[in-house]
């Protein structure tokens, strides 16, 4: 009999937490980062991609997934759960179509998927996605990019620009320090590149940048793309710090002369 | 109109010295208009076993599908070749899964078997829409033009036919066969199965 | 009555069907469009049952996009016309099946070589240089059997559809009036005006 009891993995702990749950953050927090930026009238998904072995082949290793014509999703965790909850997500919208008749809008997709990752922290045998979601697109008949987030436990949220995965603690600092409303199509996607090589080491070759423009444009940036870009901001952080050092020289030689300065009114006084 | 005669098509075999022969007209219809004279309705289980499905068009594709499936099941749980005899009794048995529904075919099938002493035995079968085996020593028949079949081969049927004679006397039957029914016919396609080799061959029948 | 009809040339498929939808003895719309474009290269021109024709048909277009976005790539035509059929066989034997005909007419991108399938509503399949349904195929078949050339160009294809066109207007009692033209190659699909 007890068996009716053990079958569910998530159950609450006396302070009232959800363990499993918890666990599947844990595992989004140890996935690769991926980076949304919404701009004015653009949407950019970024996703640091790990390094692939010498004879993998790149383009069976993607973290970017086309759900539909108009929307994107990037996750971060669990690959392996991230492909099973994309398939849901894909039947879904051809569901919806087939219905309806009309294409899902990001803000439902948006709901069904974080509706799949909560069922299933509530239902006997099974575990949590251990995926969190950043899902970007156009609704139907309407121009304002969307950005949202899932995460293992069903929450979802609506975003101007966010991180999910590695490091993103310091990706969303950054992006919250550095994002403006109204961004173009160059200053998004330069800023989701400058965000996510806060946490990227080795640049442009580990960073995939997808860009959607307005319903069913979807553009993959090329590697020569994103380097140019990578060394656009290296460049600027070059000269940032080239016009940090001058100042800090100038600050020490103004420094040196008012000590002079201060040294020779003394021994002037003494005589 | 019966459901048997729907589509039209016959499918025959026959056996000879150490080799058998399977073969089959090509007229897909639709009752008396006809649709392609391309159909085929004869399909290749292993090296030397064909199968013949005469019968509804829709069931010829599903259960060409279904028998696929359950012989390539078959090879890799067993790691050997089906035998005939062991093939006709899939067949029988998958048909008679459907006794209360059945698949609208009558299935012929003609193929070499190995006697444990290695030397080699022409099989034929033919079983009924639900899996009635019926195995004989001369030649099956079935499909729309079944009983014209019948009696031109057992008028030039003989026993212990070499494989090019062999071929002669079952295209001649399906030709004669098939001009007489309206359903049968624009074209044959005739395999000659011995030990060691298949030979397909098709045949130009009358357009009418 | 509802007629469709299709033909291959060098590189192509044509396919064509009546634009009326009728509810017994009623014209109930004359420019229905009946010949779905499922994917870049596939083209279904469907008639049967209203109702069962729409929904099969969509059922149909959803799942071939739906593997499309799964895999990139999109069906072969031989691979779509095998599930197609097998989607009407298995619908046979149901409660109540789809009662369908189907024209399914694609141009191979990997191959490079058009095909067109005939399937009717038991899930029959066939592969055919040419093909038609509805009470049109009487006189379409005979006229497509004389004058059907599997390496005539365009031009020559579209006047060979124009002619089973015209005899059907001019035999069949309850002929169909306009038509919908749909042409697949290695362009894609496109629409033309006869």
């Amino acid at each position: 009999m007890s068996r009716s009891y053990d079958r569910a993995l998530t159950v609450f702990s006396p302070d009232g937490h959800l363990f499993q749950v918890e666990y599947a953050a844990e595992a989004v927090r140890k996935g690769t980062c991926a980076v949304g930026v919404r701009g004015k009238d653009v949407v950019v998904l970024g996703v640091e991609k790990k390094s692939i072995l010498q004879l993998q082949d790149p383009r069976t290793v993607r973290k970017v997934a086309m759900l539909d014509d108009h929307i994107c999703l990037a996750f971060a965790g669990l690959t392996a759960d991230g492909r099973v909850l994309i398939d849901k997500a894909r039947i879904e919208c051809q569901s919806h179509r087939l219905t309806v008749e009309d294409p899902v809008t990001v803000e439902y997709i948006t709901r069904h998927i974080a509706g799949i990752q909560q069922r299933y922290t509530q239902s006997g045998g099974v575990r949590p996605f251990g995926i969190s979601t950043l899902i970007v697109g156009f609704d139907p008949h309407d121009k304002a990019p969307r950005l949202y987030q899932t995460e293992p436990s069903g929450i979802y949220s609506a975003w101007k620009a966010n991180a999910i995965g590695r490091s993103s603690k310091t990706v969303r600092e950054f992006l919250e320090k550095n994002h403006k409303d109204d961004l173009s199509r160059e200053e998004s996607i330069k800023l989701t590149v400058k965000s996510l090589l806060e946490v990227v080491q080795t640049g442009a070759k580990n960073i995939e940048i997808s860009v959607m423009e307005s319903y069913g444009k979807i553009t993959n940036l090329e590697l020569p793309e994103i380097e140019a870009i990578v060394a656009d901001i290296e460049r600027e952080k070059e000269a940032e710090a080239e016009r940090k050092r001058s100042r800090l020289a100038a600050t020490a030689a103004g420094q040196a002369a008012m000590s002079q300065r201060a040294a020779d009114a003394g021994q002037g006084s003494g005589q | 109109m019966s459901i048997m005669e729907l589509n039209g098509g016959s499918v025959i075999a026959m056996v000879g010295k150490d080799c058998v022969a399977i073969a089959a007209d090509m007229r897909l219809g639709n009752q008396a208009l006809g649709i392609s004279s391309k159909f085929e309705r004869i399909f290749p289980v292993t090296d030397r076993i064909y199968l013949g499905l005469p019968g509804l068009a829709t069931d010829v594709a599903t259960l060409r599908e279904r028998f696929r499936f359950r012989v390539n099941m078959y090879t890799i749980k067993e790691e050997r070749e089906i035998q005939p005899e062991t093939f006709a009794h899939l067949v029988s048995s998958t048909l008679y899964e459907h006794r209360f529904g059945p698949y609208f075919i009558e299935p012929v099938m003609a193929g070499i078997s190995k006697t444990p002493s290695g030397a080699v035995k022409p099989f034929i079968a033919a079983t009924d829409l639900i899996g009635c085996l019926n195995f004989a020593k001369d030649f099956v028949v079935a499909g729309t033009a079944s009983t014209k079949l019948y009696g031109v081969a057992e008028g030039l049927w003989e026993p212990d036919l070499e494989p090019e004679d062999l071929f002669e006397t079952i295209s001649q039957t399906l030709l004669n066969a098939t001009d007489r029914d309206a359903f049968s016919g624009w074209g044959c396609i005739v395999h000659i199965i011995t030990k060691d080799k298949v030979v397909t061959r098709t045949l130009k029948g009358r357009m009418d | 009555m509802e007629t469709s009809f299709a033909l291959t040339g060098k590189g192509y498929v044509i396919v064509a069907a009546d634009t009326t939808s009728a509810r017994s003895i009623v014209k109930m719309k004359v420019d229905e469009d009946k010949i779905k474009t499922l994917s870049p290269h596939l083209l279904m021109a469907y008639s049967g049952e209203p109702g069962d024709t729409v929904q099969f048909a969509e059922y149909v277009e959803r799942n071939i996009r739906l593997y499309q976005i799964r895999n990139i790539y999109p069906l072969r035509p031989s691979a779509a016309a095998s599930w197609i059929r097998r989607s009407l066989a298995e619908s046979l034997r149901s409660r109540k099946p789809y009662s369908v005909n189907l024209l399914l007419g694609g141009y191979d991108t990997a191959t490079f070589d058009p095909h067109l399938y005939w399937i009717d509503y038991l899930g029959t399949i066939s592969e055919v240089p040419f093909a038609a349904h509805g009470y049109g195929a009487y006189f379409a078949l005979s006229l497509l059997d004389r004058y059907h050339d599997p390496s005539a160009s365009l031009e020559e294809g579209l006047a060979t559809l124009k002619r089973c066109i015209d005899e059907v207007s001019k035999r069949l009692v309850v002929s169909p009036g306009k038509y919908k033209v749909k042409i697949v190659d290695k362009d894609g699909v496109r629409e033309v005006e006869l």
